[in-house]
């Protein structure tokens, strides 16, 4: 097993029996998943379950405390410096508060793995952080003061960001937290675009209709509940990989966020407001 | 693009032409006017055998040179600090790191002093630098504990205090007269520097500043936070260790030879950001540079020359200027939300 996926890493983001947590405790264990290049992948589980966690470990953020984090069959402490932006962009939940910068300056900090010593931009880099912002829509945001603007538009100036920075990879933390109904759909249209030119994708979702809708595999993080549970240890560990058919068939959506069976599909059958 | 390019030039053109204009100033004025011309003169033939040559090559010069590269310094410090604790209030006085230096020279002075040891600037910078390191290795110490910058300033300005206390209690109690020395060194001053001081000064300033130079890539990657700064390739641990070392050298080194100077390193980055309208290190860290020569050496002139020929502690002048400054930064930000 282990092996294979080694073999299997060379055009992919691997996790090889990763152990993840922060200091002396362990939130999740042994967890195996892989992106591949054009691939969208998305965490979906329960608050405290660990996407976050296990998130950042993949980012590089928080030092793994077992296993290996493989980019492209390359472990990821070998990777030195700028080599990590160059594989692997970034958005996060965390808010920024930039100083006296525009718009398109932030979004433009996404080039910096390819810059020099003193990080001066090129021609070439400014327009690519112009197609970024072109791409979901936020150019006319360019010379706009970056703290004078709403929380949603602040989320897409980092997504340009992300995009510009020119990853094969693409990680992303609850990307959708910011946004009204239209970005989150527009969001996803940008992802689908991005895994289409053959950028792998992995991101943790609350909304399960979205993630049911746009991924191409579902990674399901379950935390411990009763007390046998407990007993074993571990708080959270990865439960289910799947296509979204396979998580969204049967009652075990129901199961991994502890309702009771059937709970989430009469939700969904209720909730279809729009009767064709 | 294009407009801000000429703001950056604009600015850097500004603050050339005031600090020009601020050295002529600081060299004609004093107990003794000496016209503009007759400092050209001076300047020009090396004359310090006339009595006005004296007073401007052994007295005024080295003043002068040292109110400036230690202005530039507290400024540049400032602005680090700030970028460390991404708090715009942070500055080596609020911080206690100049008051943790002034502690340590103190000690070093009086322990030498009784002890019938010449004091040299070389004992006192790293006395300064120690101090420094050892506040600031408190307010970081305390920064593990407490996350909010708020309450780590707070530390800061408490440390501040702590140590001005019991360097006053040390200087109330020291026996020799020299103390009078020290009562005036403690009060923060530019005044009886000299050539092989500013000597000092200045190749610790320049190599300093040289290594903060290194660091704007970094430190503009680090205004993004820190996750993403690490994803662009910033080694955080490294990056931190090499901004704690170059702040508290530059504080230190004005610590060690003018004593404490208050809100430099608050005002000047502040001021500098808005001339600029940028916080982009590359821009700002010669900006800030440039800033403090010319603050400084405008406080320098208005301390020895308000009340001559009593000399104003410069301290008092920079607060003067400085705290509004923050006053109107702190109303400012509130108004934003």
């Amino acid at each position: 097993m282990k092996s294979d996926a080694r073999v299997n890493a060379a055009g992919s983001f691997t996790a090889v029996e990763v152990r993840a947590g922060y200091a002396k405790k362990t939130v999740i264990d042994q967890v195996n998943l892989e992106v591949k290049r054009g691939e969208i992948v998305t965490l979906i589980g329960p608050n405290g379950s660990g996407k976050s966690t296990l998130l950042k470990t993949m980012t590089g953020w928080l030092d793994t405390q077992g296993g290996s984090i493989l980019i492209e069959g390359r472990n990821m402490q070998e990777l030195k410096g700028a080599d990590i932006g160059k594989k692997m962009a970034l958005l996060l939940t965390e808010k920024i508060k930039p100083e006296l910068m525009t718009c398109f300056d932030v979004v433009c900090t996404g080039r910096y793995p390819y810059t020099g010593r003193f990080g001066i931009l090129s021609e070439k880099d400014k327009e690519i952080a112009a197609d970024a912002m072109k791409m979901v829509h936020i150019f006319e945001l360019a010379d706009r003061d970056f703290e004078q603007t709403s929380d949603g538009q602040k989320q897409r100036v980092m997504l340009a960001r992300a995009i510009c920075q020119d990853a094969p990879y693409l990680l992303l933390d609850e990307p959708t937290t910011f946004l009204d109904i239209n970005y989150k759909l527009e969001l996803m249209e940008v992802l689908k675009a991005l895994a289409k030119k053959g950028t792998g994708i992995l991101m943790s979702l609350h909304e399960l209709d979205l993630a049911g809708m746009i991924s191409d595999k579902l990674v399901c993080v379950r935390s411990r509940r009763s007390e046998e549970e407990a007993a074993a240890g571990v708080q959270s560990w990865i439960d289910r990989i799947g296509s979204p058919e396979e998580i969204f068939s049967g009652n075990y959506l129901d199961e991994l966020y502890g309702m009771a069976p059937g709970t989430y599909r009469r939700f969904a059958h209720e909730s279809r407001i729009f009767k064709d | 693009m294009q407009s801000r390019n000429g703001r950056y030039i604009t600015g850097f053109v500004l603050l050339a032409a005031a600090l020009v204009i601020l050295l002529l100033l600081n060299l004609m004025t004093g107990s003794v006017m000496i016209p503009a011309g007759e400092i050209v003169q001076i300047l020009r033939t090396g004359d310090n055998a006339s009595k006005a040559g004296v007073i401007v090559s052994q007295i005024r010069m080295p003043r002068m040179l040292a109110a400036m590269l230690l202005g530039g310094a507290l400024a540049v410090s400032g602005f680090l600090l700030q970028t460390y604790f991404q708090n715009p209030i942070a500055g080596p006085f609020v911080l206690g790191i100049s008051s943790g230096a002034k502690l340590v020279v103190a000690c070093v002075m009086i322990g030498c002093l009784t002890g019938g040891i010449q004091v040299s600037s070389g004992m006192m910078v790293i006395a300064a630098f120690a101090g420094s390191l050892a506040s600031m290795g408190v307010v970081l110490l305390a920064g593990i504990r407490v996350k909010s910058m708020s309450v780590l300033v707070i530390c800061g300005v408490m440390i501040g205090y702590i140590c001005s206390a019991i360097t006053e209690f040390l200087v109330t109690f020291a026996e020799d007269s020299n103390i009078v020395n020290l009562h005036n060194w403690s009060m923060g001053s530019f005044s009886g520097i000299e050539w092989h001081e500013v000597a000092i000064i200045s190749v610790l300033v320049v190599v300093t500043m040289i290594g903060v130079m290194m660091l704007a890539k970094p430190m503009s990657a680090f205004q993004m936070g820190e996750m993403y700064a690490a994803n662009s390739g910033v080694n955080i641990r490294r990056f931190r260790i090499f901004l704690i070392l170059f702040s508290s050298m530059l504080s230190a080194c004005v610590t060690a030879f003018a004593g404490p100077v208050s809100f430099v390193g608050i005002a000047v980055p502040q001021l500098v950001k808005r001339l600029f309208s940028t916080s982009r290190p590359l821009i700002v860290i010669p900006g800030c540079f440039l800033g403090g020569c010319v603050f400084c050496l405008l406080c320098d002139l208005i301390a020895r020359t308000m009340f001559a020929p009593t000399e104003l502690s410069i301290s008092s002048v920079t607060a003067v200027f400085g705290a509004p400054v923050v006053i109107w930064m702190l109303l400012k930000r509130r108004a934003r939300g």
